[in-house]
């Protein structure tokens, strides 16, 4: 099924800024808000994990049911794993398009990957300290 | 040992009424802040020395060492790029502008990913902008447009607009609008007396049509535009027209969909219509605590409020071309320095790739997603807890940041003075 995708901040999101490799920050950010009658139409609960999918690239995320989005537009607070679905291209004004992106949705039983999964999937090496 | 009138070092808002406790050289206690204030305050968990990546792991190295592998990095590559800067203070940002001249490099700041389109539509119209205690004391209308300040600046309500007294008012709560334009029910939009609900991407026609409306021409309007009805536009129109002073507040809800700078030009100029009748502003709800302060420190010494290109030998602007993301799109840059930002969480993640691929040094204080993708990470103080400086409110107003605890650590201005002198020795300029 079709989407549009919209990012945004959110206090928890916010209040792990200092904490990005942290489960809290993960659970924050990896987060997808969605209408319930979407889930629905999805056949699944609130809870339960879907592959979403852009032009840019692919990322398994969480549910979560909210009254709060319209039918077909889902929410994700800005970060790592909605930045994994977003492209580079900035149409010449230098912004990328962090809030309109079409995207696919399929319930996926595939694990949220951590954040430090996801920067050495682009190349990095984690720094594991405690 | 309680510390008053403290600035907080998070949001735009820059709260400067926060209340600390100090106990022993640690904060203990915090007053007058948010949670998301709170938390950054009460962080304990930071990177304790420089390290450097060497055999596929990461060892710890002295600073020297640290700041000679940088120097060597930048001074070595022929399209470095300088990138972050809103998280830290405009003494250190000058020093970035210097490093950035003396290298040909690329400056550009997380302006570029947030409110890059609101300069661009400044530029092309002018701005009716205010100070936020002008709003706090006079707008009786208060208009949010695609932001969600309950959750990204959470005392931007309480301190300036709807919660906040204002001089000229009785009862500022019941005798203050507050209207709420977004494309979902957000926080914000639960506590606005008019929720306006856009389809995604129908900023522009709804702001059109107010801009017909306000001029008098409604009847080109559409019984619907972008998912809002027409009595629902009539209804605001009329609600401004009544308002003797507004103050529209906008977001990246309105900077970042399609259309980019034409949706905040259009805005602007609705807000210049609307002034023909009543009094009104509009202010951007700028993110980082110095983001704008970075704005005021390029513009002074290059020019140009952001993305500035040395490559040519002088200060280069076109955004676009020479903003941070469209540089990392074409893979240009062939070695990086990011300071006082997270690109590993908030650039797209091809962009991230190539930051990954080329040497890159990351200079924070915390572990972040960015400490990944760098060969050197530096920790420096944190600015407005150990170390003072200056930073702009999101209004433009200057604020000096505190220092409230003593450290070891070397500031953001120290180690990039460091930086910088080791370059100059290796470029022979020294
Ligand atoms: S609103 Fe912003 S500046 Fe004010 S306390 Fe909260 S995070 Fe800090």
């Amino acid at each position: 099924m079709t989407f549009i995708l919209t990012t945004g901040r959110t206090v928890a999101q916010g209040s792990f800024i200092e904490h990005k490799i942290s489960k809290g920050y993960q659970r924050a950010t990896s987060l997808l808000f969605i209408h319930p009658m979407d889930l629905f139409c999805l056949g699944i609960e609130s809870g339960d994990r879907v592959r979403v999918t852009g032009d840019a690239g692919e990322i398994v995320v969480t549910t979560e049911a909210s009254e709060d989005v319209p039918e077909k537009t889902v929410f994700m607070a800005l970060g790592p794993y909605a930045n994994a679905i977003t492209g580079g291209y900035t149409h010449s004004t230098g912004m990328p398009d962090y809030k309109e992106i079409p995207v696919s949705i399929e319930p996926t039983d595939d694990p949220v990957i951590s954040v430090w999964d996801i920067m050495e999937k682009a190349g990095g090496v984690r720094y594991d300290h405690t | 040992m309680i510390i008053h009138d403290v600035p907080c070092p998070f949001c735009g808002c820059l709260c400067d009424d926060v209340s600390l406790v100090v106990e022993k050289n640690r904060i203990v206690g915090v007053e007058n802040c948010c949670a998301i204030g709170n938390a950054k305050f009460l962080s304990k968990t930071r990177l304790k020395h420089p390290i450097i990546r060497r055999d596929g792991g990461w060892v710890e190295v002295s600073y020297e060492e640290a700041i000679d592998e940088t120097a060597k990095i930048l001074a070595e590559s022929i399209r470095p790029l300088l990138y972050g800067w809103s998280g830290t203070y405009g003494e250190a940002q000058v020093v970035g502008v210097h490093l950035a001249e003396e290298l040909g490099a690329l400056i550009d700041s997380t302006t570029s990913v947030c409110h890059n389109p609101s300069i661009l539509a400044i530029q092309e119209v002018g701005h009716p902008g205010t100070t936020l205690g002008q709003v706090k004391n006079r707008a009786d209308l208060v208009i949010y447009w695609g932001c969600n300040p309950i959750e990204a600046h959470p005392r931007h309500l309480s301190r300036y607009t709807t919660y906040a007294d204002g001089y000229f008012f009785e009862n500022t709560v019941s005798d203050r609008k507050v209207v709420v334009v977004d494309i979902r029910r957000s926080e914000a939009a639960k506590i606005a007396d008019e929720f306006i609900q856009v389809t995604p991407g129908g900023d522009y026609h709804v702001l059109s049509a107010l801009r017909a409306m306000v001029r008098g021409r409604g009847d080109v309007v559409p019984g619907s535009v972008a998912g809002v009805k027409k009595e629902q536009l009539e209804r605001l129109v009329a609600l401004c027209m009544e308002a003797k002073y507004i103050g529209v507040f906008f977001g990246l809800g309105v900077s970042m969909t399609r259309g980019k700078y034409k949706n905040v030009r259009n805005a602007i100029e609705l807000v210049s219509e609307i002034s023909r009748k009543t009094k009104c502003t509009i202010s951007a709800m700028r993110g980082h605590y110095n983001v704008y302060g970075f704005n005021e420190v390029l513009t002074w010494m290059a020019g140009y409020p952001f993305a500035v290109d040395f490559s040519r030998g002088i200060a280069f602007y076109n955004p676009g071309e020479t903003t941070v993301i469209d540089l990392l799109e074409r893979k240009e840059p062939d070695a990086s320095l990011i300071i006082a930002s997270d690109p590993g969480a908030h650039f797209p993640y091809s962009c991230n790739e190539h930051i990954a691929s080329i040497p890159s040094i990351q200079i924070d204080p915390c572990v972040n997603a960015t400490t990944a993708l760098c060969r050197v990470q530096i920790p420096v103080a944190i600015t407005g807890i150990e170390v003072a400086g200056t930073a702009y409110r999101m209004d433009g107003v200057p604020i000096r940041m505190k220092k409230v605890l003593e450290t070891e650590y070397p500031t953001d201005q120290e180690i990039l003075e460091r930086i910088y002198a080791k370059v100059r020795e290796l470029n022979g300029n020294g």
